[in-house]
């Protein structure tokens, strides 16, 4: 049990120094958005791609 | 009271053959018969070819005569803004206009291609098969400036389920790559090189998963590029494409998504990235040989929208 508690707490440090570090946030939210549409067109490619064809 | 009915039931034996099933699942993977893979630089063929289609923004026309079944000289002309890569985030762009002739030669065993351009620079690339399996590859670009013309020479060699490939550059650059059918499906390649002028060496995997409906691919490199990539045949005119490239020495990533529609009388290929950036291609063919091209290129976060138009004569 206190193990996962130090590994939460370490967890919310790592989230914190992403987020509110203005520099590692200006990439990371590049990164968000690159992963999220590459990962959303290949879900809607694979369970909507048929209605795309002619 | 109704009469049954009274219907001598004749129970006929038969006998019954059981043909085993054999469904597509179960069947057996020779591992010993799998098939070639393709070349290690062109593991992500399908997605480069719908996600990028050759934008430029201006006029083009080119015209390409045969003069007879292996041999036929090209002439292009592209007038409009050049862009000049500079160090700020605005893009510079000088207008001009250059005429370019070009000379193929085409054999079954060996293609020559030659252009040269009117400001000075010369491209030609070569490709002769040796043997059956082994092919060599040659290009090159020179130029007018001192330091900026470069050569490539590379040897291919094709197995039963691998194929292997040996580069060599000037400024003392060595590439090697292999790559290895897995299963009738999956292929794996792995790649080294070497840049003697600039001290760096680089190694990189990569690999490769395809059925009928879809092919995705994936390869990272020392260099810190990762790349992604998945195509979706949806049908035999349209495929799907999203791809993703990061890398993380230059804190760079892009993902983009598109379509390429590929008709009887044309070809439309658009994409839509992440940097804010809409694409998109077409060409129509208007007769036999006869091909009018439209591009349009919006980049909604620099502010910079680029439009071009051309025609293609010959095949």
């Amino acid at each position: 049990m206190t193990d996962s508690v130090v590994s939460v707490e370490k967890l919310k440090a790592f989230v914190h120094s992403q987020y509110y570090d203005e520099e590692k946030w200006a990439l990371n939210s590049k990164l968000l958005r690159a992963v999220g549409l590459f990962a959303g067109s290949i879900f809607l490619m694979r369970n909507y791609g048929d209605l795309m064809a002619i | 009271m109704a009469a049954a009915l009274n219907v001598p039931l004749t129970t006929s034996t038969t006998t019954v053959t059981t043909i085993p099933q054999m469904t597509k699942g179960e069947e057996k993977v020779d591992y010993l018969n799998l098939p070639c893979p393709i070349p290690y630089e062109e593991i992500h063929r399908e997605a480069l070819m719908s996600l990028k289609p050759e934008l430029f923004e201006g006029m083009r026309f080119d015209f390409t005569k045969g003069l007879n079944q292996k041999f036929s000289l090209s002439h292009s002309v592209f007038m409009g803004p050049m862009e000049i890569p500079s160090q700020s985030s605005e893009t510079i762009k000088i207008p001009a206009a250059h005429y370019e002739f070009g000379a193929n030669f085409i054999d079954p065993k060996l293609m020559l291609f030659g252009r040269i351009m009117t400001d000075g620079r010369l491209n030609a690339r070569v490709k002769c098969d040796l043997t059956e399996n082994l092919s060599l590859k040659a290009n090159s670009q020179l130029t007018n400036e001192p330091h900026m013309s470069h050569g490539m020479v590379s040897f291919d060699y094709k197995g039963k389920d691998y194929r292997t490939q040996f580069q060599l550059g000037n400024g003392a650059l060595f590439g090697a790559n292999y790559i290895q059918s897995v299963t009738p499906h999956l292929s794996f390649g792995g790649e080294v090189f070497w840049a003697g002028q600039h001290r760096k060496s680089g190694i990189g995997y990569a690999a490769r998963y395809n059925t009928d409906k879809m092919v995705a691919t994936g390869q990272v490199a020392s260099t810190g590029l990762v790349a992604l990539s998945y195509v979706q045949k949806v049908s035999e005119k349209v495929s799907l494409a999203s791809d993703f490239m990061y890398n993380y020495m230059s804190k760079d990533v892009t993902a983009s998504f598109g379509y390429d529609y590929i008709l009887r009388q044309c070809r439309l290929r658009g994409k839509i990235d992440s940097n804010g950036c809409a694409a998109a291609f077409l060409e129509e063919r208007l007769n036999m040989g006869l091909n009018f091209i439209l591009s349009a290129e919006l980049d909604h976060r620099k502010k910079d929208y680029k439009f071009g138009f051309g025609l293609t004569v010959g095949e």
